[in-house]
């Protein structure tokens, strides 16, 4: 599937065009951004900690997860909101990006994962709500979901040192440090 | 900004260092991974307050499952961030939001440590069920907010000429 007439068209558009031009919505977008993706990977490891263990166990797995869970929709919401903004300002580049990519997919990682413990293994939480270690499943969930989140943080901040240079530098060029002609 | 970026990018020297240089992103992930714990530790204990979360555990508890990942992230953050500062030096000074954001940082561990020794002394802490006054909603939200513009003004060090114009030190 080529995407490269809807990642031009959104480029192209009247708003990223806007956001371009208006240095100041890039920078609040992105400060939105972080303190987004920060408040989901944070808001999740406190689940994935529980389901770890970690600090125990003694609280009901259901009751913290149900109160954490719209903090963590909510702010995923503004990640996805934002996260699409941005892209917008530069969707060429980022189209090409390789971090960019890898973010994404990872993003889908954690998906699947999220929706596998909830589809199938939260289906056994009653029987170990509490004052018992979950089950390996759910554990191996909560352990991806850590690796698979500190990931996505890891290729989001690559993308910001490697758009638009994502090539490799060929090995004949030869750089010239001198000062120019005058 | 935008064209000094591309145009510093773009040189032979930033392309070099791009190539090599993994020491920074690194850096910057991790410190982003702590100010996530951080943040999350500070605004699990606020929305305590505000009753939003864990209302079947006294306010005291709460403090006490957050306190060890709160102060162990900020240190290492603190680490991190020493170092990046160190690595470039002339961005961050000349940074209005870096001044500030230090300030305000100095604000959030000073009220963490007199709320740390509050919850200590076992005062104002109340029972589990405890609803919480209009003063202590207050400083909640005001925790809440002063976390955050950390992270606006750690996020916008790299911004800071877009954001403050002529307030921008160099």
């Amino acid at each position: 599937m080529d995407l490269t007439p809807l990642v031009e068209a959104a480029q192209n558009s009247a708003l990223s065009e806007w956001m371009r031009t208006s240095l100041k919505a890039v920078a609040i977008i992105n400060a939105l951004h972080v303190l987004a993706i920060v408040t989901v990977f944070g808001t999740i490891l406190i689940v994935d900690l529980r389901l770890l263990g970690i600090p125990n166990v003694r609280r009901s797995f259901t009751r913290m997860h149900h109160e954490l869970l719209r903090w963590t929709w909510g702010a995923f919401g503004i990640s996805a909101i934002t996260g699409v903004l941005l892209f917008m300002v530069n969707a060429v580049t980022y189209h090409r990006n390789t971090a960019f990519w890898l973010k994404m997919a990872t993003i889908v990682l954690a998906g699947i994962n999220m929706l596998v413990f909830e589809l199938i293994t939260a289906k056994s939480a009653p029987s170990w709500d509490k004052g018992v270690i979950p089950p390996n499943a759910a554990r191996l969930a909560g352990a991806l979901s850590i690796v698979l989140w500190v990931a996505v943080i890891v290729f989001g901040r690559w993308i910001g040192f490697t758009k638009g240079y994502d090539f490799t530098i060929p090995e004949d060029v030869q750089f010239d440090f001198s000062a120019p002609a005058q | 900004m935008l064209e000094f970026a591309e145009w510093l990018g773009s040189t032979p020297l930033s392309i070099a260092i791009q190539s090599r240089l993994w020491l920074t992103p690194l850096l910057q992930t991790i410190h982003i991974v702590m100010i996530g714990v951080v943040f999350v530790s500070m605004l699990s204990v606020a929305l305590r307050v505000l009753g939003q979360v864990r209302t079947d555990e006294p306010l005291a508890e709460v403090w006490h499952r957050f306190a060890p990942w709160f102060w162990t992230a900020l240190g290492v953050m603190a680490g991190t961030g020493v170092i990046l500062t160190i690595s470039e030096p002339v961005r961050e000074v000349s940074a209005l939001s870096f001044w500030i954001k230090l300030t305000l940082i100095v604000i959030g561990v000073a009220s963490a440590l007199y709320f740390g020794r509050t919850v200590a002394t076992g005062a104002g802490v109340g029972a589990v069920t405890s609803v919480y006054s209009g003063r202590a909603r207050v400083v909640a939200v005001a925790t809440i907010l002063l976390w955050v513009a950390i992270m606006f003004l750690g996020r916008w060090i790299a911004y800071d000429v877009e954001i403050w114009e002529s307030w921008h030190l160099a």
